[in-house]
This record gives C-alpha cells, sequence and structure tokens, in this order.
C-alpha cells in the first residue's frame, strides 16, 4: 500500500512567492500557503484554481515539486508546462497575485519501503522526483536516480536534480532517445544496466508519460521489483467525490477489492473493483494494482 | 429609486428565516448539495459543516453496484463541464450497511438519490429504503444522460414517469422528490405526470446532453460521445426550465444547474423554485453551499426580506414580463 490518503486536505489562499523559467518551456512556480497546510509528502498533488475572472472553471492538478517550511509560512515549489488555457494563464501570474489552493490531495510514494530506492523520472515527469529526493535525502538514504527524455533539453530541472542528489550521496543516470545527453536509449534500459549493482529488491519510484511507466511497470514484473508510478487522468474534484478519474484495475486489484467489500473494511468504502481513482487510490499506484493493457 | 427600497428597510441578517418546506420535509435553509457532487455526504465533512447546509443528497445509488463508464469521463468545456461518468455507485446494499450508518453521524439532512432501468428496481430500491430512518426524503433520478438503460430518454415518457410514481409512492412514507431531465420537447409534462403520479416535489434539472470533439484526432473528448453538461454554462437554461416546471405543477420544485453564488440561488427562488441544488461549483469550491448560504440571507436581509419562503415565485408575479408559461399551460391543454 502506498502512503495514507490525505483526509486532511483543505482549501485555502496562497500567494505567487515567485515565478521562473526553468529550461526549455518550463516553469517554476513558488506559492506560499498557510502555515498550517499539511506538510505535503513526495507524489501528492494540490488542485490550483486562478482568481475569477478565470478562462478556466475547474482547477488544475498539479505536482508538488519542493515544500520548503519557513517561520510563518509554506512554500510549495510547482514544475509545469504551459501547455493550455489553464496552464498559460497560471505562467502569466506576477508575484504577488492570489491563486487558491486545495490539497495536500491523494497517496503519495510508500518512500520508507525496506529494499534499494530508484527514482525514475521522464521529463516533466520529473516534479514529484525532485520532492522525493528531498525526502530520501532528509532520511539518509542515499537514492540511484534516472533522468530520461527524448533529448537533452527535456531534460528539465536537471541542475536542480543534479544539486538534490549527488550532494547527497546519490547518484544520476542520464538517458535520451537521440544520445544527446547520458545513454543513447530509454530509462528502462539504464534500469536494466544498473539492477545487477543494485542491492535487491529494487523499489522504483517513478514519474512520466504513461508509456514510460508502463515499460516501467512490464520491466519491474519481470525482475521482481517494486514499482511505485504517479498517474495522470483528467480530474474535476480532485477529492474522490466525482468518480472523474478512472484508471482500470487489475486483475488482482479487483479481487482484493472485492474481498475487503466483502469484509466491509473503511478502505473500501470507495473501492470499485474495476476502475481506481487516481486522485484518491493515486496518483501514486503499485503498478501490479492496475491493467496496462488497458491504460490509455 | 434603489432596488432594495422596493421590497423594505433593510433588516439584520439574523433576523431572515430561511427555512422552506418540502413536501412534510422541513429543511433548515433552501440549499442542498446536488447528487454526484458530494459523494455519500462524509467526503466533504471534514471542510463543510454540514449542518450550516439545507440538506445533502446522496450520489445515485442503484440495486446493484455500477463500475461506471470506461475513461475519459470528464471535460471541460467554456463555463462548464461535460461528464460521462455513467452512475458508478457501491449498490443497495453497501449503500445500506456502510454509507447509511455514517450519514447517520453527520446529523445532516439526508436526502437519498435512487436510480434504477426499470420501474421494478427502483420498487425494490424504495422497499428496501423507504423507511430508514436516516434518509429524510427520496430523490428519484429519471434523468440520468450517462447510461444506456434507464437514463434520461427511458424516463422522457410522461405515461411511464406517472405510473411509475404511482407505483413508487406508497413505498415509503418520506417525501419523494423526482429529479427530471431537461432534454424533453416540454418539461411540463414530464413535471405535471409526476405530480399526477404522486410525487411531492420535482428537481429541475440534469445536466443536458452535450458533445465535445477533439478536431485534432477527431474523437470524442470524453470515452463516449456524449455526457452531460452543468456549471455556470447551463444557468440560463436551467432556470427557464426550473421557473416552467415550478409555473406547471403544485408542488414545490427544486432548482439545479450552475448556482455557484446566493445571487444565482435567489434567481431560482425568484423563477419559482423552493430550494436549490448545487453540483459543479463544489467541485471548484468544496465550501460553496455554506457560503450560498450565507450570500441568501444578506441579500435578503438587505432587501428587507424576512422569510426565503415570501420571496419564492416573485419574479413571476406582478412583474408582468411577458410570463409564458401561463400562456402556454392553455396551449398545452388544447392539445389533443
Ligand atoms: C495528479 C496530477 C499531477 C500533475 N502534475 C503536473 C506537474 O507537476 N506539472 C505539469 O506540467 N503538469 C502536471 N499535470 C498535468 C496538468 O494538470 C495539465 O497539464 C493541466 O491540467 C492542463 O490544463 P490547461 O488548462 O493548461 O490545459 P487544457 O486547455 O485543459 O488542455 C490542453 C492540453 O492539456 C491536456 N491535459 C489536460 N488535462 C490534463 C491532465 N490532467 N494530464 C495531462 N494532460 C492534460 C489536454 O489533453 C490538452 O491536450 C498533472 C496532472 C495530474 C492529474
Ligand atoms: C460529476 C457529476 C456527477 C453527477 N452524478 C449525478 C447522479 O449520480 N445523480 C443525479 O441525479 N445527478 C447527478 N449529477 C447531476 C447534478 O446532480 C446536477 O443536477 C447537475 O450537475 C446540474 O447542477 P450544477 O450545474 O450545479 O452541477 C451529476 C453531475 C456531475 C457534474
Ligand atoms: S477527480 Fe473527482 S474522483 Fe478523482
Amino acid at each position: 500500500m502506498s502512503a495514507p490518503a490525505a483526509r486532511t486536505w483543505r482549501q485555502c489562499d496562497a500567494r505567487v512567492r515567485a515565478q521562473r523559467h526553468f529550461g526549455g518551456d518550463f516553469h517554476w512556480l513558488d506559492l506560499d500557503v498557510p502555515p498550517d497546510f499539511e506538510t505535503p509528502e513526495a507524489g501528492q498533488f494540490v488542485q490550483l484554481l486562478l482568481e475569477p475572472p478565470s478562462p478556466v472553471l475547474l482547477p488544475r492538478p498539479m505536482s508538488i515539486a519542493g515544500a520548503v517550511r519557513r517561520a510563518r509560512s509554506l512554500t510549495l515549489g510547482f514544475l509545469y508546462a504551459p501547455v493550455g488555457t489553464g496552464t498559460r494563464a497560471l505562467a502569466a501570474l506576477e508575484p504577488g497575485s492570489r491563486v487558491r489552493v486545495t490539497g495536500p490531495l491523494g497517496r503519495g510514494y510508500p518512500l520508507g519501503r525496506p529494499g534499494t530506492p530508484v527514482l525514475v523520472a521522464g521529463g516533466r515527469g520529473v516534479a514529484p522526483l525532485l520532492m522525493a529526493a528531498d525526502a530520501l535525502a532528509r532520511q539518509r538514504r542515499s537514492a540511484e536516480f534516472v533522468f530520461g527524455a527524448r533529448t537533452r533539453s527535456l531534460l528539465v530541472g536537471l541542475d536542480e536534480a543534479r544539486t538534490r542528489i549527488v550532494k547527497r550521496g546519490g547518484r544520476l543516470h542520464l538517458a535520451t532517445d537521440d544520445g544527446s545527453r547520458g545513454l543513447r536509449g530509454n530509462v528502462v534500459q539504464v534500469l536494466e544496466r544498473l539492477a545487477p549493482r543494485l542491492a535487491a529488491p529494487l523499489v522504483i519510484h517513478a514519474c512520466g508519460p504513461h508509456a514510460m511507466l508502463s515499460a516501467i511497470a512490464r520491466w519491474a514484473t519481470a525482475h521482481g521489483a517494486e514499482a511505485w508510478l504517479a498517474m495522470e487522468s483528467v480530474m474535476a474534484c480532485g477529492t474522490g467525490v466525482c468518480r472523474g478519474c478512472p484508471l482500470p484495475c487489475s486483475a488482482q486489484a479487483r479481487e482484493r477489492v472485492l474481498a475487503a467489500g466483502a469484509a466491509s473494511g473503511a478502505a473500501a468504502l470507495r473501492g470499485n473493483p474495476e476502475w481506481a481513482m487516481c486522485c484518491t487510490d493515486g496518483p501514486v499506484f503499485e503498478a501490479r494494482d492496475l491493467d496496462w493493457e488497458r491504460v490509455e | 429609486m434603489s432596488r432594495a427600497r422596493e421590497w423594505g428597510r433593510a433588516i439584520p441578517p439574523r433576523r431572515v428565516d430561511l427555512s422552506v418546506r418540502i413536501g412534510s420535509l422541513e429543511l433548515r435553509n433552501p440549499v442542498l448539495t446536488a447528487s454526484g457532487t458530494f459523494g455519500y455526504g462524509d467526503e466533504y465533512a471534514h471542510v463543510v459543516d454540514l449542518r450550516r447546509l439545507g440538506g445533502i443528497v446522496t450520489k445515485t445509488v442503484t440495486v446493484r453496484p455500477r463500475p461506471g463508464n470506461a475513461p475519459t469521463r470528464i471535460a471541460e468545456t467554456a463555463g462548464g463541464m461535460l461528464n460521462s461518468i455513467g452512475l458508478e455507485n457501491v449498490g443497495l446494499a453497501r449503500f445500506r450497511s456502510e454509507k447509511l450508518p455514517r450519514l447517520a453521524e453527520l446529523k445532516a439532512t439526508v436526502i437519498a438519490s435512487v436510480g434504477g432501468e426499470t420501474e421494478d428496481e427502483l420498487a425494490e430500491l424504495l422497499e428496501a429504503l423507504g423507511a430508514e430512518p436516516g434518509v429524510a426524503a427520496f430523490e428519484i433520478n429519471f434523468s440520468c444522460p450517462n447510461v444506456a438503460a434507464g437514463g434520461a430518454r427511458y424516463w422522457a415518457s410522461p405515461s411511464r414517469l406517472e405510473a411509475t410514481m404511482r407505483r413508487l409512492r406508497p413505498l415509503s412514507p418520506r417525501p419523494l422528490i423526482a429529479k427530471l431531465s431537461p432534454d424533453v420537447t416540454d418539461i411540463r409534462d414530464t413535471a405535471r405526470a409526476c405530480e399526477a403520479g404522486g410525487a411531492d416535489a420535482l428537481t429541475a434539472v440534469n445536466t443536458f446532453v452535450g458533445m465535445s470533439i477533439d478536431l485534432d484526432r477527431m474523437r470524442s473528448r470524453l470515452g463516449r460521445a456524449t455526457g452531460g453538461l452543468s456549471g455556470p454554462a447551463i444557468k440560463p437554461l436551467a432556470l427557464a426550465r426550473c421557473h416552467e416546471a415550478a409555473h406547471a405543477v403544485g408542488i414545490p420544485v427544486i432548482g439545479s444547474g450552475g448556482v455557484a453564488g446566493g445571487r444565482d440561488a435567489l434567481e431560482f427562488i425568484a423563477a419559482g423554485a423552493a430550494a436549490v441544488q448545487i453540483g459543479t461549483a463544489t467541485f471548484v469550491e468544496p465550501g460553496v453551499a455554506a457560503r450560498v448560504v450565507d450570500e441568501m440571507r444578506e441579500w435578503l436581509a438587505s432587501h428587507g426580506i424576512a422569510r426565503v419562503a415570501d420571496f419564492r415565485g416573485t419574479f413571476a408575479a406582478p412583474a408582468a414580463q411577458g410570463c409564458a408559461p401561463a400562456d402556454a399551460r392553455e396551449l398545452a391543454e388544447d392539445r389533443p
């Protein structure tokens, strides 16, 4: 089981502390939330809502990439790409602007699992893993960090990753499809090379495009590794209420939900044997709980 | 002359009586959460004091659990959202054994939403739940646009609605509220049919059938071709349907569609609604329903209106704004 979903999420006002370019088309956003905002775990997300008049109605889910506690605030960092109407409007916000934040939401990475932690990021999927790297460093555990992208310019936040990983005794392994940086190939090929040198069991924590996560899921199953993967889905509520963000359950997860339903445990209250909700059952899922043939 | 003067002198907000009656159901205020947008009631309990709301309408429950539709289930549109959830719910047995005991602890007024593909299924639900002490009333969902069987199309027939209501009415001592689809030729026909069959109240309306196409991939933005449209985009449409329904029947009508603030809610009340439901706005602002209660109270107080019940239907009354429903009713009655 991944970390328990937060039941203490709330909605509050936040202020843009800083906004900067972060290489390529990416932006880094720092938001100050009130100090009583629950400290998020790596892999959790928030829903960001623009102040009216907003060009979009629904809040936009965003992984938390960093969390820094100060005396009178908690600063949350986000790494994002302006891809559409909502994220472009977010990118236009100046320091001091107001944003509404709902969170922290969902279940994060279970970073305390026994085994060798391996963080695997694809492109902007690096966001929650930067925070995971911080958390592991605080636990004084060194991590292997595998970072892949199509080409070198899409290794967003590479310096940031290096600072967080290497300076704390972890190792960074790069891969690009075109060989412009690191290994020519993908992150699974890096895993393949790395695995024999690491103490089993490997506990993989990953985020990136679905195709990459699906390849990691298959690799982990074949090699007896654990894999915890942060998924995405279109969301409305982000809190498990609207039932709008389903991902297909594997046969094994289906059986578990059905068994728990019969036993009537509280954890099974939301259980749907067919679909898991990305926002509350995830966004971090154990690979074997999803049906990768049916993940879109 | 200011608008406020037409109503009267401002009064202190605490003097405003927001209570309303829906059949035998007494609500502390006219603001309800809409089915499918507030879970089974407990999900938001840590951010909203449920006792501040008029009541909560639970997710529609069906006899058997439903897994819901394949993704993608949500798409944002201009000022609204499309959903094709497909009535995902835990089914009657678990609703009864797991959800109702929890709801009982919350001290909220609970309206259970029930849905069925057939009259028999609805009867089974009411036979099982009809006398449950934790349920203050039932809303019968005759209007889900996202299910193949037993959805809005099936329940668009006035004669079927009337016969079904007649069969259901004796099965529970609690008020029965029929929730109507807006996607019918004339909502007054379905409204009157439910009233004739014994409904104690109506909810007008559920989502509107809508569509969104991703031109680049030439496919629907939803997993299905169509979904239900909700949110601010539908408010004027829903308000018109609610107004028509409220003037066609003698039973209370609950307005639903795009309410996101106190003034939206009061527009529905002025149009003849006894109460309102809030859906999509909760996804944007979980605490919106409580804010709407406060804003309604403030507005009524500043206009010197001491009872929200007195405000109901004020738009249609002397306003002489071409009140179509009355004329149209005569036309409807002339029809063969
Ligand atoms: C749990 C979670 C965490 C996320 N974390 C991050 C993050 O750290 N950084 C980041 O840049 N993005 C992240 N996303 C994706 C982000 O939410 C979307 O990019 C955003 O919602 C797009 O909004 P928009 O208004 O700009 O785009 P829209 O105008 O709504 O759409 C523009 C394009 O974005 C695509 N899109 C819309 N919603 C999503 C979505 N949920 N996932 C993927 N693509 C989408 C649409 O298909 C369309 O092609 C996350 C999504 C989820 C569910
Ligand atoms: C995600 C979602 C799920 C819904 N599920 C149900 C449902 O299970 N039963 C029902 O009667 N109405 C359902 N509805 C309709 C709402 O109850 C409400 O009538 C409609 O959304 C219009 O109100 P709004 O504009 O305030 O959202 C759902 C709406 C949404 C957006
Ligand atoms: S976004 Fe509403 S259930 Fe996940």
